[in-house]
């Protein structure tokens, strides 16, 4: 076991974890954090995604000791504030780009890692930057055009 | 019940120090972007007793250029060989296909020096670097520091040391790079080709044509590069092509797919070249 400290949405947790821990189990076990999935649990899905320094990464291929002094964001960490949606998370709403919504935490993250870097994406650069999450009950129709409309009530 | 078997984890700070645990440990396991090297200690019943994670190493990281190659530091994710612009601007294939490489998140975590120490022969890179006649440097277990060639470091499987960097020698002005999958564009290419050339006096100059069939270890296809050497890129003939490649991969089991795919990249190739020049 080691002690780390870590920073998850804007937060320092002090932690004692086990060497072999992965990132997506000390943000579910230890820190409650359940927007960020256990699902294929080998890179292939995107469920467990988080934003580390603003990037999408993938939780189930991370030591939580290669996470610190890195900035990590779960689904949790993305509205502004209690009661009130991220523009991308209103987007997915009013598209009606959720439907089970297991996929959704990971998918809005990749958007707002898209986003943050390219502002005004094309569906293709879109279809592109998810590339790495897996829907397979809405479809990525509604979930493509979630994002085209955060970016532009982001602007 | 936890996803990992236990291990114990270092974070060292120099290569000196990486290389004394390495030596020390009787199980050790060097950690780069982790996408391949923890998707392994899931699936496999052995484990190593101490994972030596390589990020904290600040001499792996980063693209600069030495003496005229593009050196590329091993800990380097392959998004940063993809917007680099040393990279893309002397090793324009090398960037295209980096960007090819799997998914985003991957690409983000993922190291140029973790795909080639994998040794995964099979997947984008290895061709590519390859037909770029790419060396590599590492430090041997004692402690030196080696360079070689990129197919010989892939086929031994017995060197223990620390990839330390890669280096692209300067590229001529042409290059392809085509890969097919078998569903998705994320899929592992079941096949590859990457072309790369010089003009000079408006003859093409060294060709190199690798090609990765994912059946067997990539291959350059000399008797092709040979046929090209110093011939005028719009007056390339497809089936002389075809049948220098087919000996260049005689030795090669390959199914009737694959080859039709070649015959098309071939052509493609010769088109693309013959519009660029």
């Amino acid at each position: 076991m080691k002690t780390i400290s870590l920073n998850v949405n804007g937060k320092v947790y002090d932690l004692q974890v086990r060497d072999s821990e992965l990132l997506i189990e000390t943000l579910r076990e230890r820190l409650g954090f359940k927007g960020t999935k256990y699902s294929c649990l080998e890179g292939e899905c995107g469920a467990c995604t988080v934003l580390v320094d603003g990037k999408n990464m993938l939780s189930c291929l991370m030591l939580t000791l290669d996470a610190q002094d890195r900035k990590i964001t779960t689904i949790e960490g993305l509205a502004p504030s209690q009661g009130e949606l991220h523009p991308i998370q209103q987007a997915f709403i009013d598209e009606g780009a959720v439907q089970c919504g297991f996929c959704t935490p990971g998918m809005i993250l990749a958007a707002k890692s898209l986003l943050d870097k390219t502002p005004e994406p094309g569906p293709e650069e879109i279809a592109r930057a998810l590339d790495g999450n897996l829907c397979r009950c809405t479809g990525y129709v509604r979930i493509i055009s979630a994002v085209e409309s955060a970016a532009r009530k982001l602007k | 019940m936890p996803i990992l078997k236990d291990f114990k984890y270092h974070a060292p700070d120099s290569l000196k120090e990486a290389l004394q645990l390495l030596q020390k440990s009787p199980k050790p396991m060097l950690l780069a972007g982790g996408t391949f090297a923890l998707n392994t200690l899931k699936k496999t019943a052995a484990s190593p007793e101490d994972v030596i994670t390589l990020r904290k190493i600040a001499e792996l990281k980063g693209i600069r250029r030495e003496k005229g190659a593009v050196a590329i530091g091993a800990m380097t994710s392959l998004d940063e060989v993809v917007s680099s612009p040393l990279v893309q601007e002397g090793a324009p294939v090398l960037a295209e296909a980096c960007s090819k490489v799997a998914t985003t998140p991957i690409r983000y975590m993922a190291t140029i020096g973790g795909n080639i120490a994998s040794r995964f022969y099979w997947v984008d890179l290895p061709a590519v670097l390859m037909a770029l006649d790419a060396r590599l440097e590492w430090i041997a277990a004692g402690g030196s520091r080696k360079q070689g060639e990129l197919a010989d470091f892939l086929k031994d499987h017995k060197t223990k040391g620390i990839l330390t960097r890669v280096f692209v020698p300067p590229q001529g002005s042409l290059s392809v790079y085509f890969r097919h999958t078998q569903t998705m564009d994320v899929d592992v290419p079941v096949l590859a080709l990457v072309f790369s050339a010089g003009l000079q006096a408006q003859t093409l100059k060294d060709v190199r044509v690798c090609v990765n069939t994912t059946m067997a270890f990539p291959q350059r296809l000399r008797k092709l590069e040979a046929l090209w050497q110093g011939r005028k890129p719009g007056l390339l003939n497809a089936e002389e092509a075809r049948l220098a490649m087919r000996q260049d991969l005689s030795t090669v089991k390959l199914d009737e797919y694959r080859l039709s795919l070649l015959d098309a990249d071939l052509d493609s190739v010769i088109e693309k070249i013959g519009k660029a020049a």
